[in-house]
């Protein structure tokens, strides 16, 4: 479903020169699974999500997302995901209705089929309430069921999650938990960025651990912690990162 | 690219902005609201306006005549003043020796006859009229009488007006003064005229009345060309450019951007949806504006008829003519896409709302020039006019609104497109710009010279790219506008041709090296030196001399649409006898034809060719570089003419790859042109007259069929090489090769030893 080789991601400032956001990473993904990304703030979660999206575009590297590459169909790759994202907000001045509605006619779904899809996602998000209610007005709980909402209107394949607990409290994170879980079941492929171990371990079939642009360690948890022989989730992450870092410190001292 | 994606995302940013309250005042309530405010402000206004007096200090009233008074008592004679300013000139008298005044007064005169003006007395005398708090001092200092019994003193003048320029009320003192001497005079003129048995009528026997035929209509719809067209310019400018700053500054801010950019719609589809959103905001604010206007002048205007030609000058204005409303509704169209297009491209740029704003400034600094220059009065609309965007259409719609449709009909077609291929580069710098994700994403940097240098020398490419193209245009255009300056019309031929290759050299050459050097991995090739088959080079020596008559021709035509102007005119004529004075035919065509040619082929062709193929649209590229080719021509006639050999031998460039063919080009080229001119009248062009007939001037002009048969053999050798140069098996050599095979050579020659 999703297939990524060497995937990188390098931006040129001329003030700190080039930083590499992503440097060559791998990984599949396949339906009726929670693909983690697990990693500390920067690195490269949101960029690899961003480009998955095609919002971005890869420095170098192939990444399919049903069978289209990102950067040669870009139109093809949106129509087969749904984004949500810590960035990707709601209009102020759009109702909950309107805005799921646009979405899903950019998304080339027919009247009849959109307006019926919409009364149940509506339906099942409890949002009926709130459908007439302009983003300004809204607590960022209802924005974040609107993104979902936006996201899976078309009923794409796919679904991207970047960050999609940030910020929220903890009942309208257990909903957000909630959908990904019934997506999930669904079938659906389902990538989850996280920097928050617990969600990762309650959400995700696979998962890998990102620092510094580069996947340190993947596969399930229970492998994870059988490698490491480290049990404790958190434990592990940190583990993991921590000796990520002391390699990249030992590199950098070596190449002076 | 799907319209249905377009039209829905153009709904959805009308709705968004109709929503936001800010967008709605500044487009819809503001012009509503202000205009009929700013009439009722104006009525209010005009009830505290009154005509304020003037004072005006005469110095030896006495030595006036006195058959018929011009001063009565303290006061200008009632019958010289009319009717309504009885009361608003006052005057102060003085004897002719007040303080010495009248000496004083003479001595600058004096001066000021001798060696100009003084600025010290100027002084002097401003500081005694601001004592005496006059506006105007009139200095009679000899008893006028006298002066005409003296024949030599009476051409000169005898009486004197000071008055100061820089001060309104010194001005209108003066007109007043010198409507009251008018009437005076011609009172006087009579009287002597009756003295002698004479009337007005043997005097001057001929009269003029001057009589305005125009009808009102007409003169109203004359003041509103002149101001409508720059109103509805300003309109569309700034109508355009708050929705552009909010559709993507704003949107970045508020972080929907993203959101849409992972919508299916593609980023082209965003960019149009958006742009027509911002061309839908630019004509209502501008059709609004428009409305308000109208209605304005005409139930607010109509109550101040009686201050027409007051004080309020705009009071003798009607409403604009509806023929001129539906002509500028008309124009809105083109001018809201251009302005809307550059708006959203310049917004696109910005990361916040703030920073958005403060790109209106240069905007309307750069777009003020091109909306004023109609404004100029001796600017009208020709062919050179109609060529330069926005002018030319507020030229067109000024000439719509007063009616001369001559110049609508010659000219309207070269601006609508003018204006269609302006608004067309626009919208695609605008798609440019959704596509660029540096553009899109752009993070706050510090800016510091040396990290910028250190980045631009380390990410340099193997050729330069379209910016570089650009900037180094741009530079050889300065470097040629100031060294203009600091060069004199050469004195003699020698001079000449050592000014002609050191600008070439300074201004042309060398920036393009110079950026071929340092911008680029692989110089040579960024200047296109690389080697190419000689039959290219013989077929584009050829070429040049097929396509002469064409290139003759044309020269003529311009000529003829765009005659020189004087001053050109006697430079060139200076020049041409300049060369016409030297003999050595050879040393012409090394200063005139070969230098040139491989100058000048090393940036236009060379650098800025290379950079501007990154466009990917070859002909837009050649394009590019032939518009800076001509443009560095100083002379607008050569620079049209020099952008048309520039496609041919941009096509040589892009075709073969190499310099060399278009440096042969243009050596022959310039040669054959010279030497039309330079050998004129001799045996040996003589022998060519089956081909050619040389002008009064010296030019040559071909004979038609001769001119038709080699354009179309030339027309046949682009084909050849069009088709020569698409074979696959066509390898060009690369001087950088030259190098390595030295190198191998010096191993060789190193192992030997």
């Amino acid at each position: 479903m999703i297939h990524v080789r060497n995937l990188t991601k390098i931006y040129n400032g001329f003030q700190e020169g080039d930083f590499v956001a992503l440097g060559g990473i791998s990984f599949d993904a396949m339906p009726g699974q929670v693909f983690g990304l697990l990693g500390p703030n920067g690195a490269g979660k949101s960029t690899a999500m961003r480009i998955l999206s095609t919002v971005l575009k890869p420095t170098s590297g192939i990444a399919l997302v049903n069978g289209y590459e990102v950067t040669e169909s870009p139109s093809d790759v949106r129509r087969q995901i749904g984004f949500v994202s810590v960035n990707t907000m709601i209009y102020d001045r759009m109702t909950a209705w309107e805005m799921v509605e646009l979405f899903g006619r950019l998304n080339g779904m027919n009247e009849d089929e959109l307006q019926l899809r919409m009364e149940r996602l509506f339906d099942r998000f409890q949002m009926n309430g709130m459908r007439n209610l302009l983003g300004s007005k809204m607590s960022t709980g209802m924005k974040q069921k609107v993104s979902i909402v936006r996201a899976l209107v078309h009923d794409p394949p796919v679904l991207i999650f970047d960050e999609a607990t940030s910020g929220l409290d903890v009942l309208a994170a257990r909903e957000v938990f909630r959908s990904v879980e019934e997506l999930r079941d669904e079938g659906k492929c389902v990538i989850y960025s996280s920097h928050i171990m617990s969600e990762i371990s309650r959400l995700c079939n696979l998962v890998a651990i990102m620092n510094r642009g580069r996947i340190v360690a993947a596969g399930s948890l229970q492998q994870l912690a059988d490698e490491h022989e480290v049990h404790d989730a958190e434990e592990l992450f940190y583990e993991l990162i921590a000796q990520s870092e002391r390699e990249h410190s030992s590199l950098a001292m070596r190449n002076g | 690219m799907t319209w249905t994606n377009i039209k829905l995302i153009l709904i959805r940013e009308l709705k968004d902005q109709l929503r936001d309250r800010r967008t709605l005042f500044t487009v819809v309530v503001l012009p509503l609201l202000l205009y009929p405010l700013l009439g009722l402000s104006l009525i209010q206004i005009t009830q505290f306006f009154r005509e304020h007096p003037v004072t005006i200090w005469v110095v030896g009233a006495g030595n006036l005549p006195t058959d018929p008074p011009l001063i009565r008592g303290e006061e200008v004679a009632s019958e010289w003043l009319p009717e309504n300013q009885a009361s608003l000139v006052r005057l102060a008298i003085s004897p002719v020796d007040e303080h010495g005044f009248c000496e004083i007064f003479d001595r600058f005169r004096r001066a000021q006859e001798s060696e100009g003006t003084l600025e010290l007395i100027d002084q002097w005398i401003q500081q005694q009229m601001a004592q005496r708090k006059v506006d105007l001092t009139v200095v009679i200092p000899r008893p006028v009488d006298a002066d005409v019994a003296d024949a030599s003193l009476a051409p000169k003048p005898n009486a004197y007006m000071l008055t100061s320029s820089a001060s309104d009320k010194s001005r209108i003192a003066l007109e007043r003064w010198q409507s009251v001497l008018n009437r005076w005079q011609l009172a006087l003129f009579e009287r002597r005229l009756a003295e002698r048995q004479m009337t007005m009528a043997d005097a001057l026997p001929v009269r003029f009345e001057v009589m305005d035929v125009a009808r009102k209509a007409e003169r109203n719809s004359a003041a509103w060309s002149k101001i409508l067209p720059l109103l509805i310019m300003v309109w569309c400018l700034t109508g355009a450019f708050y929705p552009a700053v909010d559709l993507c500054a704003g949107e970045k801010e508020r972080g929907t951007f993203e959101t849409l950019l992972s919508s299916p719609a593609s980023r082209s589809e965003i960019a149009l949806g958006k742009l027509l959103t911002v061309i839908v905001f630019s004509i209502a604010t501008a059709v609004l504006n428009l409305a308000s206007l109208t209605i304005t002048t005409t139930f607010v205007m109509s109550k101040l008829s009686h201050l027409a030609g007051g004080p309020l000058g705009v009071a003798a204005l009607g409403p604009p003519p509806l023929l001129s409303v539906f002509w500028l509704v008309l124009a809105m169209v083109p001018v809201a896409a251009l302005f809307g297009a550059v708006s959203l491209a310049a917004a696109a740029f910005a990361r916040s709302s703030k920073e958005g704003q403060y790109y209106l400034v240069p905007l309307i600094m750069v777009s003020m020039p091109l909306m004023i220059l109609p404004m100029l009065p001796a600017t009208q609309l020709d062919l050179g006019t109609s060529l330069i965007p926005v002018t030319n259409v507020m030229l067109l719609l000024r000439s719509l609104i007063e009616g001369s449709f001559d110049p609508v009909l010659r000219y309207s077609v070269v601006v609508i497109l003018v204006t269609l291929l302006g608004v067309a580069a626009a919208v695609r710098w605008v798609v440019y710009q959704f596509n660029s994700e540096g553009v899109l994403f752009r993070a706050s940097e510090r800016f510091g010279i040396g990290a910028w240098l250190s980045f631009v020398l380390q990410h340099r490419g193997d050729l330069p790219t379209v910016g570089h193209a650009l900037l180094c245009g741009v530079l050889i255009l300065l470097a040629k506008f100031f060294v203009s300056f600091g060069v004199g019309v050469p004195d003699d031929w020698y001079e000449f041709g050592r000014q002609t290759f050191v600008i070439l050299l300074a201004t042309v050459a060398v920036p393009a090296v110079l950026m071929a050097t340092i911008l680029t991995r692989r110089p040579l090739l960024s200047l296109r030196l690389t080697w190419c088959r000689p039959s290219f080079i013989a077929a584009a020596m050829f070429l040049a001399v097929c396509f002469h008559p064409a290139f003759a021709t044309l020269s003529r035509i311009i000529l003829a649409i765009y005659p020189p102007a004087h001053d050109l005119a006697a430079l060139h004529g200076l020049i041409e006898n300049l060369l016409a004075s030297t003999p050595p035919v050879w040393l012409l065509l090394l200063v005139l034809a070969v230098m040139p040619a491989l100058l000048e082929e090393l940036a236009f062709r060379g650098f800025i060719l290379s950079g501007a193929q990154g466009v990917k649209n070859q002909w837009l590229a050649v394009a590019i570089a032939s518009f800076f080719f001509g443009a560095a021509h100083a002379v607008f006639q050569q620079s049209l003419l020099t952008f048309f050999v520039g496609i041919v031998l941009g096509f040589l460039a892009v075709r073969t790859g190499s310099l060399l063919p278009c440096i042969a080009y243009h050596a022959v080229h310039n040669s054959l042109t010279v030497l039309g001119a330079n050998l004129a009248g001799s045996q040996w062009l003589s022998s060519f007259e089956w081909l050619l007939s040389v002008g009064e001037r010296g030019g040559i002009s071909y004979h038609v069929g001769p001119a038709l048969f080699m354009t179309v053999t030339g027309g046949c050798l682009l084909y050849w090489m069009w088709k020569e140069t698409s074979r696959a098996d066509i390898k060009n050599f690369d001087f950088s090769r030259l190098g390595r095979f030295c190198n191998q050579l010096r191993g060789v020659y190193q192992d030997l030893a």
